[in-house]
């Protein structure tokens, strides 16, 4: 079985975000790191690898950087790299458009990746590949089986959770996982090296990037939170839990 | 807050993709499961199992060691493997350090072949502890004039005398013992069952607490014949495994000065004093630069002796500055962040009196700090200064 | 510009993202249509100001949700400028509808003006992102970011039965009582410190967390000494958190409590001390004892909850 793993490559979401004209200023990301919920879509690969014998194939589409992370996950146990160079990329079509022509050109069985990047935040990788793929998507899984030649997952349901099962095709969107993704160790650090990272272009694959009819205007630091509000006395509670909703939008 | 190591003149771009997967798997480690345990494997005075475990796991035992089921990695990689491991604990990179330069390393390099094939592959999964034994009450400094010795009695050998100061002594399933036979130091392998041997731990230590530190009695101890190392004689034997261990402190120790350089950057930017966080004075500004031009030019030691480690083109004195220097202003660097933290630095809250602690064994373990100034002393003159005799 | 509507439903009866959805179109000058997918609400629907008609989408692919039939029964009645919540499924029928029409998403909008320029917040809140729209796109909107339309129309409805594959089946429901979380994952902690007086009194925290869907945590120094649980210690030596809403109760805020929680995106503390340094760090803070402040924060969270 030839099991496709979508990844990104996103600053560690503990990293400081700076602002430099306009833009979130790469350089000054002091870590870049899988997106932590690739990395639950990333071990249950590897786990229905080991059970069904199959092929693990790594894809990412980004920056020449994110290659690193595809020989992380050689450490781990990928057994193909796929890395689409990001030129011209410029919204969520064109990445969704070369991440399904890649899970083609590999002939993949079932493709897993993470709910949404920890970097855009979007949520429309995994759904969006599964359209073009004319696949069955299930988000917000949390593990994938497979037996008697169908896919069996966990998904969120109102009064707890659900076993679903899906036909054919299929696409998986992990929110947290129900294991944590495996340390590497210097045996698969040595092998990993070795192993060489594909790049496939948009050419390769042959998608048209076509203008998008979005335009990034700028990125900017989140709005001032306003100075620190002090109540004296219980009463205030309710003042306080609505502007919990209405300022601060957390509750 | 994830771990930002300091790196000011970016010396880990310097280093191959293997060896920074290496480092980042060791770190990672080390932050989710060394640093939320270690006050209580420290108040407790254990070493934990499960490192041992982990640290077979992810292959790290032996790092520079090739073939026998053993890493294979560069010896720069075995640095930054020290490195990272000493940020979390000197004891848990004392562990690491005498498993595999002191315990495995003279097995793979003055060994049998036999030998070779039946203990590095326990060794290198982190099945079978190994322990080193050469200082002794007396004898420190002064390794030579040793008195535990050897007979070899036709069928086995006898070993009578004792060793102190061993790390992983009581959990170890066999020691390296330099002993005299006829004389002359030879390297012995003692598994812990054999007869006449014990190894009761040393108690009360307020530095390693995290590592247990021992001693080996040898009572007419008997070991059959081959467990003699066939390949080297004299000191040669013991310190060849000395200049690894120590090559690794030089890098381990810049570990602990960055875990105290990270807390007290930290805190000194989050305590407020006179309405200010402290950073924002200059005399604190003038420590933490202090701290961070030390930590800098340790790199560059450590990163450049690794290269000439892997090249071969080193001596045994290039090892002794960077151990010497390198100790030595981690232990200053973790003074000063306590004096930064304040009272607060004395709490177990925060590493830097548990690295403060542990780098005063660092400093005079392995060589002292005194031993190497005269080494580089003797390169410099050619004249010893360590006995008043000729 | 004509903005589609997809309507967040809630069970059985119209989510309240819903009347944001349509309040925001109305902010942009434009009457919009709305989809009530299984028919749910499109009475309601037909109420609220702004809204054009409303189209009640019925059939058999509706009773369970799989994202994909959701969505190609749903989008041929899409027009230039569909509207969704950003909710999971919002979020996931969103995408399939773009990716079928082949136009772009954006994701969890938080404002939106002519242009159409919208921002979004990314890195996780740590910066936001501005963007110009120009033809066909989905958006999602940010539940309780957009003001809310009234409910004073009447709209006509027309009921469409859509058809189609349905893919995904439930082949087991697993009701599990549900767990508090971990503080490392909690969106929402509602901790307790020294200031609660003694152990028991966790349990009025414990009934606050479970009606918000928090962690409890707590200081280091009711971990020592009423022998908490360490996992629920906030702090230098605890777990570092970072979550959207910190809630600290009777904790003084010393320094290694702070180094474990003031990176929370909104902290609010309530201490009877108005000289307690958790002040220094607060975002809300309010002057009370918990056994005061406690009893209100709970009816007022509940009442928000129904």
């Amino acid at each position: 079985m030839n099991i496709a793993v979508l990844l990104k490559q996103v600053p560690d979401t503990t990293a400081k975000i700076t602002i430099s004209e306009g833009k979130v200023d790469e350089k000054s990301v002091s870590k870049w790191s899988m997106s932590p919920y690739d990395e639950y879509a990333l071990e249950s690969g590897l786990q229905l690898k080991e059970a069904t014998g199959g092929n693990l194939i790594a894809i990412t589409c980004g920056p020449e950087r994110a290659k690193k992370m595809l020989t992380d996950t050689a450490a781990v146990g990928a057994d193909t790299l796929v890395h689409i160079p990001d030129d011209g990329v410029s919204d969520s079509t064109h990445v969704q458009k070369l991440l399904a022509a890649a899970v083609k050109k590999f002939d993949s069985h079932v493709v897993l990746c993470g709910k949404q990047a920890a970097d855009t935040n979007g949520g429309s990788t995994g759904p969006g590949v599964a359209e073009l793929l004319d696949a069955a998507c299930v988000t917000l899984v949390s593990e994938v089986n497979f037996s008697e030649g169908s896919f069996t997952t966990i998904r969120p349901s109102n009064s707890g959770t659900e076993k679903v099962i899906v036909d054919g095709l299929s696409v998986f969107a992990f929110d947290k996982g129900s294991s944590e993704l495996r340390r590497p160790n210097v045996r698969g650090i040595m092998m990993a090296k070795k192993k060489p990272v594909e790049s496939v272009t948009s050419s390769d694959l042959g998608v048209n990037l076509n203008p998008s009819n979005v335009k990034m205007n700028s990125q900017n630091p989140p709005p001032e939170k306003p100075a620190g509000q002090k109540f004296e006395g219980a009463e205030y509670v309710n003042e306080v839990v609505s502007k919990l909703r209405n300022e601060a939008n957390v509750i | 807050m994830a771990y930002e190591a300091l790196d000011f003149y970016d010396v880990d771009s310097l280093l191959t993709e293997e060896e920074r997967m290496v480092r980042d798997m060791v770190r990672d480690w080390v932050d989710e499961e060394v640093i939320p345990n270690i006050e209580i494997a420290c108040r407790d005075g254990v070493f934990p199992d499960e490192w041992r475990v982990a640290l077979g796991e992810m292959g790290v035992l032996g790092a520079p060691l090739k073939g026998y089921d053993c890493p294979g990695l560069s010896y720069t990689a075995y640095g930054v493997i020290c490195r990272e491991l000493e940020r979390g604990d000197s004891g848990l990179r004392s562990f690491a350090s005498v498993q595999g330069s002191l315990a495995m390393y003279p097995i793979w390099d003055f060994g049998s072949e036999e030998q070779k094939n039946y203990y590095l592959p326990k060794m290198a999964s982190g099945e079978w502890i190994g322990c080193f034994g050469l200082t002794e009450p007396d004898y420190g400094s002064n390794p030579g004039d040793m008195i535990t010795k050897a007979e070899d009695m036709g069928d086995h050998y006898l070993l009578n005398g004792a060793k102190m100061w061993i790390t992983n002594g009581s959990i170890a399933e066999l020691a390296v013992v330099w002993a005299k036979l006829d004389g002359v130091i030879r390297g012995f392998i003692v598994e812990k069952n054999d007869p006449g041997f014990s190894a009761p731990e040393m108690k009360g230590k307020h530095s390693l607490k995290a590592s247990v530190t021992s001693e080996l009695v040898f009572q007419d101890c008997k070991i059959p014949k081959d467990r003699m190392l066939p390949g080297v004689k004299g000191l040669r034997g013991p310190f060849s495994c000395l200049n690894n261990a120590r090559y690794g402190i030089s890098w381990g120790a810049l570990g602990s000065a960055q875990a105290c350089f990270d807390s007290a950057k930290e805190y000194a930017m989050s305590r407020i004093q006179f309405n200010h966080p402290i950073a924002s004075y200059q005399l604190v500004q003038n420590k933490l630069s202090w701290m961070l031009r030390e930590i800098t030019k340790g790199q560059l030691l450590a990163y450049h002796l690794g290269q000439k480690k892997d090249a071969g083109n080193w001596i045994p004195e290039h090892i002794s500055l960077a151990k010497m220097n390198n100790v030595d202003i981690a232990l200053e660097i973790a003074r000063v962040a306590r004096d930064i933290h304040g009272a607060n630095g004395i709490l177990d809250e925060y590493p830097i009196m548990r690295h403060m602690a542990n780098l005063e064994s660092v400093k005079t373990y392995e060589g002292t700090h005194d031993i190497h100034n005269l080494i580089i002393g003797r390169h410099i003159t050619g004249i010893q200064a360590f006995t008043r005799e000729a | 510009m004509d903005f589609t509507i997809i309507a967040e439903t809630n069970g059985d009866s119209l989510h309240p993202t819903t009347y944001q959805l349509i309040g925001a179109a109305a902010s942009m000058g434009s009457n919009s249509t709305v989809i009530c997918p299984n028919g749910v609400g499109s009475l309601e629907a037909a109420k609220i100001n702004g809204v054009e008609k409303v189209i009640s989408a019925t059939g058999d692919c509706f009773n369970i949700f799989d994202g994909g039939a959701w969505a190609s029964a749903l989008s041929s009645m899409c027009g230039e400028m569909i509207l969704i919540s950003a909710s999971p499924n919002g979020r996931e029928i969103g995408s399939r509808i773009a990716a079928k029409k082949g136009i772009p998403i954006i994701q969890d909008v938080v404002s939106m003006t002519e242009g159409i320029t919208v921002s979004r917040p990314i890195y996780s809140g740590k910066a936001m992102e501005s963007l110009t729209i120009s033809g066909s796109a989905v958006v999602t909107l940010r539940p309780n970011a957009f003001e809310a339309a009234l409910a004073e129309n009447d709209a006509p409805i027309n009921v469409v039965n859509q058809s189609a594959d349905v893919r995904i089946a439930i082949q087991e429901a697993i009701n599990k009582a549900s767990e508090r979380l971990d503080v490392t994952e909690a969106d929402i902690i509602i901790s307790g410190g020294r200031g609660m007086g003694t152990i028991e009194n966790f349990s009025h925290l414990e009934e606050i967390a479970d009606t918000v869907g928090a962690a409890v945590g707590a200081s280091r120094a009711v971990v020592d000494e009423w022998g908490m649980p360490h996992r629920m210690q906030v702090g230098q030596t605890g777990k570092t958190v970072t979550p959207s809403l910190y809630i600290a109760v009777g904790i003084s805020g010393a320094i290694q409590h702070l180094a474990g929680m003031r990176s929370s995106k909104y902290i609010l503390a309530i201490n009877k001390d108005p000289d307690a340094p958790i002040f220094g760090v607060a975002d809300y803070g309010i002057v009370a004892t918990w056994e005061d402040a406690i009893p209100a924060l709970k009816s007022a969270l509940s009442d928000l909850q129904s």
